[in-house]
């Protein structure tokens, strides 16, 4: 069933495409595993490192991070509470092991998002070559490059990491070229005239112009990483998004259910804290 | 182009515009609505009861995609009438099903379909064409892993070696979870839930064609075991209080047993059944050899032949084993059409 389409017209790059993944498993797949035994130390480093935390001095440091971003008392007892009705369904560990993973995914997004964002804004060629695969990379079905990722880095956190900076990436680079290219020019026209160096101009006026706009992009950034946690538990990353797709598969909704609360307690969280420290920098 | 109505006819359908008796499908029979399974072994013989179907008794057909849980789902509604590769009695939604009466599983189609715990044959005889020394030579049963963690050892705990499971959710993670503690294995290994099927059979790939060693649960027939070189790893024989130790999560000391021999049907809905007792006959008596099938299966994955493709090839290639299914007058015009 082609349709009318002509056949003579029909083309399929499916064989080459996979005969490229081939070679590169055979060739680079080694090398590749090396590279990501490292990223997964640090991955399982942060993780052991949340488990020598007490359960209570964990709930402490969320709270008086939301303190101190939101200086709100009900901010600071209220998020804590979340997280420990995320303990008291018997999630505790899986909720570290995601936190670990969303935590990594959301720091290589700051490192490779925010000078991307620069670079856009500062120059039109990279903006016109960059926005295009943006789009890709928030539209491309994860699946599709999920499973090549994990031919030539393993299955679990590795390529889950993978899949969420791809998917999470492009809203904090559009949002950092958005906040950047809001800034009215006369101010950084006034520090070039006072003598300010490119790079001075950039840290002590444009940056923190932009800085809501960034924070905003961040917080969006951490929400897509969130929602990634499903799909990444189903290349053998595990956490909360275990216990979701382990409910659908056996129709026990009662489980998916309490997984997929526990998911949206851990997003509100971080989305409360995060947006307080956005708003604070204006 | 003859399918251009059965399409809209069934579009209309899923659309809820035309009932059942409405004028679009009293035109033609309606289809029977077949699941769309993901796996190759599914998705083939249900090219292949397609083909019978369709050429044999003149019905359309048509598949409907799904997960494994929805399509059963379906089923029990009459949403879909056929499920042509059930493994019957493994999932609630199924057994629930089976008991209200709404659903039937016909057949034995797959005899020694088989599940387990596999290497690749190059772990333990080597593989001198591709340089690969033998890492664990005296490997014969699942006792003998106690000597080899290092060999298959996991990167994310380091120390310990990894046992590839089925992902989270299905019932063999559980019982390979539990085989873990019945075979002293549960120190030594982690436990690696794999995610998905997808995830497992990638991972597995990788390693293979890398020439690293990799310890997995695995099952037949699949393309897997007739691609590649495999060894299956010795158990005890089955005992059934013994895997009544293993299905429940909840035992603290299983005992060690092989799995409950697999039994693969083909999964009806009632409707289906009381429509017609003619294909219900023939499905109740496909038999399909599982070295052929792993043949086929493993040719299909291989060229990434479509499964309507790998069907054909397969009832013409096999004619013996599938004329003894049906009558001779139903027999002659599925050749004819092949």
């Amino acid at each position: 069933m082609s349709g009318g389409f002509p056949e003579a017209l029909q083309f399929s790059f499916a064989a080459w495409v996979n005969r490229l993944v081939d070679w590169l498993v055979l060739h680079y797949g080694d090398h590749l595993r090396s590279i990501s035994d490292q990223l997964l130390q640090l991955l399982v480093g942060l993780e052991n490192l949340l488990r020598l935390l007490p359960w209570w001095l964990l709930l402490l440091l969320v709270g008086l991070l939301a303190w101190h971003a939101s200086r709100s008392l009900a901010r600071a007892l209220v998020l804590p509470l979340l997280l420990a009705l995320i303990g008291m369904l018997g999630l505790w560990d899986k909720l570290l092991q995601t936190l670990a993973l969303v935590l990594v995914s959301t720091g290589l997004c700051v490192l490779v998002g925010v000078p991307l964002g620069i670079l856009l804004a500062t120059r039109p060629l990279a903006r016109r070559l960059v926005l295009p695969v943006l789009d890709v990379m928030q539209t491309l079905p994860a699946f599709v490059y999920l499973i090549p990722v994990l031919m030539l880095f393993g299955l679990g956190k590795v390529p889950a990491v993978f899949a969420t900076l791809i998917y999470a990436l492009p809203p904090l680079v559009r949002l950092t070229d958005l906040g950047l290219a809001q800034i009215d020019p006369s101010l950084l026209q006034a520090a070039h005239g006072l003598g300010a160096s490119r790079w001075q101009r950039l840290r002590r006026i444009a940056l923190p112009l932009a800085l809501p706009s960034i924070m905003a992009g961040l917080n969006q950034s951490v929400m897509m990483a969130l929602s990634m946690v499903v799909v990444a538990s189903m290349i053998g990353a595990r956490g909360l998004g275990e216990d979701v797709l382990a409910g659908i598969q056996t129709l026990n909704v009662g489980q998916g259910v309490e997984a997929g609360l526990a998911i949206v307690a851990l997003a509100m969280v971080i989305d409360r804290i995060s947006q307080a420290y956005g708003r604070t920098g204006r | 182009m003859k399918k251009l109505p059965t399409l809209l006819a069934s579009l209309l359908l899923a659309f809820g515009l035309a009932s059942t008796d409405s004028a679009a499908a009293a035109d033609q029979p309606a289809p029977i609505h077949f699941g769309a399974i993901g796996w190759e072994s599914g998705a083939l013989t249900t090219e292949i009861l397609r083909l019978i179907v369709e050429h044999g008794y003149g019905y359309p057909t048509d598949t409907l995609p799904g997960s494994t849980v929805s399509m059963e789902v379906a089923l029990a509604r009459n949403d879909l009438q056929v499920i042509a590769e059930e493994w019957a009695g493994r999932s609630p939604a199924w057994v629930k099903a089976e008991q209200a009466g709404q659903v039937f599983a016909l057949g034995d189609t797959v005899k020694n379909a088989e599940e387990g715990w596999w290497v690749p044959a190059y772990v333990i005889k080597g593989d001198p064409t591709r340089n690969l020394k033998p890492l664990a030579p005296d490997l014969r049963s699942v006792d003998d892993l106690k000597r080899y963690p290092q060999v298959f050892k996991d990167p994310e705990v380091p120390g310990k070696g990894r046992f590839l499971n089925s992902p989270s959710g299905w019932t063999s993670e559980t019982v390979n979870s539990q085989k873990l503690k019945a075979y002293g294995l549960d120190g030594l290994y982690n436990n690696f839930r794999s995610g998905s099927g997808a995830a497992l059979d990638a991972e597995i790939g990788s390693a293979i064609r890398r020439g690293q060693p990799v310890l997995f649960y695995y099952w037949s027939p699949t393309p897997l075991m007739g691609r590649y070189d495999l060894v299956r790893l010795e158990e005890p024989p089955f005992d059934a209080s013994a895997w009544a130790t293993l299905t429940d999560a909840a035992n603290p000391t299983p005992k060690g047993s092989r799995s409950l021999p697999a039994k693969l049907s083909i999964g009806v809905s009632k409707a289906f059944r009381d429509a017609h007792p003619e294909l219900v006959a023939v499905f109740e008596k496909v038999d399909l050899p599982i070295a052929t099938l792993n043949k086929a299966l493993a040719r299909m994955s291989e060229t990434r032949q479509p499964p309507r493709e790998a069907a054909l090839a397969f009832l013409r290639d096999n004619p013996t084993v599938w004329k003894a299914w049906l009558p001779a007058e139903n027999a002659a015009k599925v050749e004819a059409g092949l």
